[in-house]
């Protein structure tokens, strides 16, 4: 079912790998921009009229970072505008170094459900590192406040002198404080950040260090009872993430606010990256798309394949069949011939064969045509 | 006996690459009126991209000018480029035979240079007059006096009241021209006799037919004549003759000691090689201009497309080339690894370097070129013997008694600062050495004979920066020696891949073996599965190495704005993956076919 995704483009202090929008030096703007946000629900709310959605994500930058009643005034805003399902799930992601009991208590009461916190690594020299404004301690507090609640903990792979031991003691951390959910993230050096430069440098674990690392923390995740469901997400059972599974299911999703992507009626468009043109746009009453595409029927196929190959269900052949009307075989003949022993097919299911998910690109492309 | 036009001068220029031809010539052009300055492209005579980009002269491009000299007369000059290679060594040959008389254009801060003297002996090998010109004396580092004692000394040639020019400024230039007048004889012949005209180049014209470029030894030609090719039977008739200026301009008529062209519907630039002789129908008995010889190609590659499906535009293209270069052979070829192409054999790897770039620039096709081999010749243990350039086409050892591979004399010359340098080389290369000479004290002459096989890999690169660029060096074929040869093969994932094979000495196989295998290793990027990479020969492995299996492919986070970026990733991937052949279950970048040609790691 489809999901909305609301951006918060604020933190307090870039971390350095971070290429997602966000500006540590427009907080004061945080009012003007969510009044904006305000604006863009109700615009797109008319256009999405007989649409169910069934998720909300609040994203960032760190939307934990704004106070709490605008992210409550969103929620509302959400509520009267769109249609929700009966038991939406509701994320927000949370930095450790900016939470408060009383912020916990106003999520709740906006209807927030689940927490996405970024922990990302369980040494403090490591946070300090890659420019974290919290420390263990902080993400601890944080866990206490939601104690019997969903939480999911990001931990990341690759930093700089990270070790086996690093990723069994950030897993535990994460384990023993509660979350019901680990997304463990493979760090990728985007051009720009600056921890491109230590990647430039050689300062970072290669490919076969992080795929080492991924696989220690794969196990280890297991048998603290976190299930891999995709590539980079783990979960106990029945907590998987209902929000991220709906990109992999290629469903349809509206974002909403600066640089937000969406896909609705096989169309892609996304949101512009800058401030001023974002506001600017909505304040006189239009979108502020930058970017669009109509996904033609060949790369729909892929794409569905492309995303549900990520999860370890994979997809359902049943499934492809209602979608487009063909068979996935017909389809992608010769891809499937050439990456048959890679896949494994179960009843209806055909997926990735678990040892070569973290290679998948090299499986994918010949699916690309 | 009708004599020649006394007031002709065919003459052309001889220089080092870089020691500045194509600036003289332009200068002379320019002097002549031959070309306004402003409508002058520089160096107009060099037309190829190719030629201009590198500076250095393939194609003889001849051009009429006059020129009014200072007793009064105007004098017709005939002006013919000459290729600076040595890969076009009988090129050069033949538009020398056209000449009377030579320019030797010697840079004043470089001096005589090795394949100066290679065209230089050639020109006097044809009775030229040598006139010798100093260039570039407007630099600094100019060492005129020395330049002049130089060419006195290593040529024998005198220096006294030579020109001394700077083509780069414009200085002295009319000093040339009249020493043209007064010391380059005009031509001999007799306008009389029965048509003998010697082709020294010709280019293929989609209208006209073949242009044949030609210097009128005796008789006259024009529009509506019979002629044919001293060594072919095919009678043509003459629809168009004319002189260059630059342009074709054409004429009623040439006569003897003349140069120009003459196009005559013919189909096939084969039908009338460069050196052969044109002569008029009604006189078969005529007898050719000495000196013909059927060019023979030397260092031979395979030539793919890229893309498979490109086969048919890479053979229109090949087969255009040919049109215009007789030096070119080429038959089709099947590689297993690389599907249809061609095996290609060129003058040297000038020429096959040349060849490749044009096909990929001029034809806008992407292509896979293999190692350079050379032919060697097979003696099979059934007495049959024949010329293999294929390593691949190699029969089986047990069917061989022996082989012989070809051998050049190599002429280096270098400073003496370099000698151990290049003698370690050259042993290297299983060079034996003949002879040093000590030209002056600052320049040594030695002599190798080296297989050619040696020299086609990275002799040159070698040479060059060994020697920081100073020595220079030129080959010519002697013949053929009998060698320990045999042929390795490269496996991938223990498949052979064919268009990796090689023939090498016996002793040299195991070094190259390993090298190639620590560069395919590097090369070869790393897929689903460990792929062992050996050299091997015959069923015996030299050399291992092993590309390890990937760990990590894969984005990490696929969220709802990455979707759009995932495939273009994955696009990009997906491109890089087009350049590559499947050779079994391995799949290899088209780049990895020219690593046989490093013999270091970088």
């Amino acid at each position: 079912m489809p999901g909305i995704y609301l951006h918060i483009p604020f933190c307090r202090h870039k971390c350095s790998y971070c290429d997602f929008v966000s500006f540590p030096d427009k907080l004061h703007l945080a009012e003007a921009y969510m009044a904006c946000l305000y604006k863009e629900i109700e615009m797109r709310g008319k256009q999405l009229k007989g649409y169910t959605f069934d998720t909300v994500y609040f994203g960032g930058g760190t939307p934990s970072v704004v106070p709490p009643e605008y992210i409550y005034g969103a929620m509302k805003q959400i509520q009267k505008c769109f249609t929700l399902s009966k038991d939406p799930e509701i994320t927000i992601e949370m930095n450790p170094g900016t939470v408060s009991e009383n912020k916990i208590a106003t999520y709740k009461r906006a209807g927030i459900n689940r927490f996405s916190v970024g922990l990302q690594t369980a040494i403090d020299a490591q946070l300090q590192e890659i420019g974290r404004i919290h420390n263990v301690r902080d993400y601890l507090y944080c866990a206490s406040l939601l104690k019997g609640m969903n939480f999911s903990a990001d931990v990341m792979l690759g930093l700089k002198g990270q070790t086996e031991e690093d990723v069994r003691k950030t897993i535990e951390v994460a384990a023993l404080s509660g979350a019901t959910h680990i997304s463990m993230y493979a760090l990728t050096p985007e051009d720009g950040t600056p921890i491109y430069t230590d990647y430039l440098n050689g300062e970072l674990p290669d490919e076969d260090e992080v795929a080492s690392l991924y696989s220690f923390g794969r196990k280890l995740l297991k048998e603290k009872g976190y299930l891999r469901y995709e590539i980079s997400n783990f979960a106990k059972r029945g907590f998987e993430s209902r929000h991220n599974l709906n990109y992999w299911k290629r469903g349809e999703y509206i974002g909403l606010g600066i640089s937000a992507s969406s896909f609705i009626k096989e169309k892609r468009f996304t949101n512009t990256f800058d401030f001023d043109e974002y506001t600017k746009c909505i304040l006189s009453g239009f979108p502020a798309v930058i970017e669009s595409e109509d996904v033609t029927e060949q790369d729909a196929k892929f794409e569905f394949i492309m995303l549900a190959l990520r999860t370890t269900r994979g997809f359902s052949a049943k499934e492809y069949r209602d979608k487009f009307g063909s068979d996935f075989k017909d389809d992608f003949r010769d891809a499937f011939a050439k990456t048959e022993q890679f896949l494994e097919q179960k009843g209806d299911l055909v997926r990735i064969k678990s040892r070569y998910l973290y290679v998948q690109n090299q499986i994918l492309m010949n699916f690309m045509n | 006996m009708g004599k020649p036009n006394q007031n002709l001068r065919n003459f052309c220029i001889i220089a080092h690459i870089d020691h500045g031809k194509s600036t003289i010539a332009d200068r002379i052009m320019e002097l002549t009126g031959q070309v306004s300055k402003r409508d002058m492209e520089e160096q107009l005579l060099d037309s190829m991209d190719i030629e201009r980009e590198r500076g250095i002269t393939i194609k003889l491009t001849p051009v009429r000018m006059y020129y009014t000299a200072l007793d009064g007369n105007e004098y017709e000059f005939n002006l013919i480029d000459t290729p600076g290679h040595v890969d076009f060594t009988y090129e050069v040959s033949r538009s020398l035979a056209a000449c009377e008389g030579a320019l030797l254009v010697v840079d004043a801060t470089q001096g005589v240079e090795a394949q100066t003297l290679a065209n230089v002996y050639l020109a006097l090998e044809n009775d030229l007059e040598i006139v010798p010109v100093i260039n570039k004396i407007d630099l600094q580092s100019a060492r005129i006096e020395e330049t002049k004692s130089e060419i006195e000394e290593v040529i024998g040639l005198s220096c006294e009241g030579c020109p001394c020019v700077s083509a780069k400024e414009g200085t002295n230039i009319r000093d040339i021209l009249e020493a043209v007048v007064k010391q380059i004889p005009p031509p001999d012949g007799d306008t009389d006799a029965p048509l003998k005209a010697l082709i020294f180049d010709s280019y293929y014209d989609n209208y006209k037919g073949v242009i044949l470029f030609v210097r009128l030894m005796d008789g006259t030609v024009r529009t509506g004549d019979k002629i044919k090719s001293a060594l072919g039977e095919k009678i043509y008739e003459v629809t168009e003759v004319g002189a260059f200026a630059p342009q074709l301009q054409p004429k009623t008529l040439l006569s003897a000691g003349e140069v120009g062209y003459i196009a005559a519907s013919i189909k096939s630039i084969e039908d009338v090689a460069v050196g052969d002789t044109v002569i008029s129908a009604d006189h078969p008995e005529t007898q050719p201009c000495p000196g013909y010889k059927k060019v023979q190609p030397v260092v031979f590659c395979g030539i793919y497309p890229l893309d498979g499906s490109k086969f048919l535009d890479l053979k229109d293209a090949i087969l255009k080339l040919k049109l215009n270069d007789a030096a070119l052979t080429f038959e089709p070829d099947n590689s297993v690894a690389l599907g249809f192409g061609f095996r290609c054999g060129f003058l040297g790897l000038l020429h096959m370097e040349i060849i490749q770039e044009r096909i990929e620039r001029e034809f806008n096709l992407e292509i896979i070129t293999t190692a350079p081999s050379v032919s060697y010749l097979v003696h099979k243990t059934d007495g049959s013997e024949f010329f293999v350039d294929n390593p691949s086409h190699l029969p089986p050892p047990s069917d061989i008694d022996y082989m012989e591979e070809p051998i050049v004399k190599a002429e280096i010359y270098s400073p003496p600062d370099y000698l151990g340098q290049i003698m370690d080389l050259c042993q290297d290369k299983r060079g034996v050495f003949k002879d040093m000479v000590y030209l002056d004290p600052k320049r040594v002459k030695i002599e190798y004979r080296l297989p050619l096989n040696e020299i086609v890999y990275d002799f040159f690169d070698e040479i060059k920066s060994r020697t920081k660029g100073y020595a220079s060096f030129d080959y010519e074929l002697v013949g053929y020696e009998r060698s320990r040869l045999v042929r390795m093969d490269i496996l991938l994932n223990g498949e052979i891949c064919d268009a990796l094979s090689m023939i090498v000495h016996e002793e040299r196989a195991y070094g190259r073996g390993r090298v190639l295998c620590e560069n395919l290793k590097d090369a070869i990027p790393r897929q689903l599965f460990e792929i062992p990479v050996q050299a091997a020969i015959g069923g015996k492995v030299i050399a291992r190495e092993t590309v390890k299996a990937v760990r990590k492919d894969v984005l990490a986070k696929c969220y709802g704005g990455d979707i759009t970026r995932k495939k273009k990733l994955l696009e990009k991937q997906k491109e890089g993956k087009k350049r590559m052949r499947k050779i079994g279950t391995v799949e290899v970048p088209s780049e990895v076919f020219m690593q046989i040609l490093k013999t270091n790691k970088d």
